[in-house]
């Protein structure tokens, strides 16, 4: 699912992560997120990705990548073993979000996580008007096909953080590279971000 | 192409092994291949198998076959010898021309027999070192290997973490499970079985444990390959012919093969180094130095390391390998790990597996660069 933007969305993780920070990217897809951390941040990088041809990529580019998969192979890591772990566009997609988010605190410092908003206008305007599944840039595979399990909204993730007490620090706006501290549900996000990206942690 | 060559090592201080007792003046057996550079830090120590020998990318002398990792090692290949120096030692207690069983023991110039010590593969790796000491090399670019290569690889990086840049571990495991010892067991049996074996001392004999060391072979040939394999190659066929015997004799192709696999293997290996050697492996446990813990094993590990294993491999399964890459994570390691999706068993690191390649090749290149 190479949905990422490198051009916006790189610049607005990056932001997020300090100088020299150990860093695991969930998902890690061709590496390239791992390699642009690693150029302007200067990182202590690792990558898990699923797909073998990716991870193929990866060591040929020399970044460390476990094969495995975000749902099953995390708990082979000890706690705050990382500064920051990064989850862009797999949480719909993996079978239990929501240990998958656990995890992710666990085993990290402070975790960013995005995904596609399903609350996003464009998505209701689609579902209320047409009577489809959405499928958009964000949002490209039909029904029958997508590898997506689980889509969520923007305040169905603020919920799933306040239940397993995961503290939201930041969010940030991907259409206008936009970072801001968290404050509660806002109706403007939840309507007109395509994308939720989020800063959290658990001590 | 490369020569065999021997040198004698631990000419000033013996070699102390872990079952007690020592060896002095060993000689180790190997080759090499490509140029050490100025810098000295192009070296890849490739570590062979129970069976290997130093014979990884030139013909073998007795089989006259091509190397055992002739695919993997050599100009242009996974591991270019036109980039790297590639040394392979044969292991103490091999018979391919290092000390070991069948060698004659200076002390009393007879073969050592079952007189030689009973080696560890931490052994084997101290033996090791005295040899890149003396080819100079300080520190090694990538120590890799499969099987019990891969135990060699586990145990150069834990007893000797600051000479070892990059490493390789291949279908292999932190120790011996019950299965295992139990499969090594069979197989020793089966020699010490034969008549012919003679407690071990059939060197001036006429009658040499070929049937005993042929039967090791056949029972570790099966536990190197998966079921699936087996059936898709030979499943029920029948071997030149069209009925059943209703005989012992070789009705069956999977009969007749392992049969092949058996008497072939007797011609360049020696009964005595088999069971040296499998005993090493059954014995060793990379953690049974440090009190059992793994985490201890590998603290002072700082080498970049590449873990593989294998989809259908039951005798080095993925899970064993997961097991290692779990213990390098813990220490926040530079660890990668990939399972090659093949239904070649545990043999498939010796095969044409162009996916297995390709990893090798994408970690050991890209390391290098980033020297």
């Amino acid at each position: 699912m190479s949905l990422i933007n490198e051009n916006k969305d790189f610049g607005v993780i990056a932001e997020l992560i300090p100088n020299n920070a150990s860093v695991i990217d969930v998902g890690c897809n061709d590496g390239s997120l791992l390699e642009y951390l690693k150029e302007y941040k200067n990182i202590d990088g690792r990558g898990m990705e699923i797909d073998q041809k990716k991870v193929q990529l990866c060591l040929a580019k020399g970044i460390s990548v476990i094969e495995g998969d975000a749902d099953t192979d995390l708990y082979d890591y000890p706690d705050k073993l990382f500064d920051y772990s990064i989850l862009t566009y797999t949480l719909q997609a993996t079978k239990s979000p929501k240990t998958v988010m656990q995890q992710l605190v666990r085993i990290s410092k402070k975790a960013i996580i995005s995904f596609p908003n399903f609350g996003h206008w464009k998505i209701g305007a689609s579902l209320l008007l047409n009577r489809k599944m959405p499928v958009s840039k964000k949002l490209s595979y039909s029904w029958h096909e997508t590898p997506n399990l689980h889509f969520c909204t923007i305040n169905d993730f603020i919920d799933l953080c306040e239940e397993l007490e995961i503290k939201i620090e930041k969010k940030g706006d991907l259409s206008n590279k936009k970072l801001s501290n968290f404050s509660g549900k806002n109706f403007l996000d939840s309507y007109f971000n395509e994308v939720g990206l989020f800063l959290v942690s658990k001590d | 192409m490369s020569e065999n060559k021997i040198v004698t090592l631990a000419e000033d201080e013996p070699l102390n092994l872990d079952g007690g007792g020592s060896l002095s003046k060993f000689k180790t057996a190997y080759t090499t291949y490509g140029k050490l550079n100025d810098k000295k830090n192009n070296s890849i120590l490739v570590c062979h198998a129970l069976t290997g020998d130093q014979y990884v990318a030139s013909d073998h002398p007795i089989t006259k076959k091509n190397g055992w990792w002739s695919m993997v090692v050599g100009p242009d290949k996974p591991i270019d010898t036109n980039k790297f120096f590639v040394i392979c030692p044969n292991v103490i207690g091999g018979c391919m021309g290092s000390t070991g069983p069948k060698e004659i023991n200076p002390e009393n110039g007879k073969e050592f027999a079952t007189d030689f010590p009973v080696i560890t593969i931490a052994d084997m790796v101290r033996a090791q070192k005295l040899l890149i000491d003396y080819l100079g090399i300080e520190k090694i670019f990538c120590v890799t290997g499969g099987s019990m290569g891969g135990m060699l690889v586990l145990e150069w990086l834990s007893k000797f973490p600051e000479m070892v840049h990059s490493a390789v571990p291949i279908a292999t495991a932190t120790n011996h499970s019950a299965q295992n010892i139990a499969l090594n067991e069979l197989a020793r049996q089966s020699i010490m079985a034969d008549p012919n074996w003679q407690s071990g001392n059939y060197y001036h004999s006429d009658k040499k444990p070929m049937k005993g060391l042929s039967v090791a072979r056949m029972a570790a040939h099966i536990s190197y390959l998966s079921k699936e394999a087996l059936q898709s190659k030979f499943g029920r066929n029948l071997q030149d012919k069209n009925s059943l015997d209703y005989s012992f004799d070789a009705d069956f192709q999977i009969e007749s093969y392992l049969r092949h696999q058996g008497f072939t293997f007797v011609d360049r290996f020696d009964a005595n180094s088999y069971l040296y050697i499998t005993r090493a492996m059954d014995y060793f446990d990379v953690s049974s130095s440090n009190n059992g813990s793994l985490i201890e094993a590998f603290k002072n590990t700082q080498s970049k390391i590449l873990c593989v294993s294998f989809t259908s491999d039951w005798l080095y399964p993925t899970s064993e390998n997961k097991k290692i890459v779990k213990v390098f994570n813990s220490l926040g390691l530079n660890v990668s790990f990939i399972e090659i999706e093949t239904e070649n068993g545990h043999d498939s690191f010796l095969l044409d597996e162009p996916k297995f390649f390709e990893a090798i090749k994408g970690f050991i290149n890209s390391t290098f660069e980033n020297l």
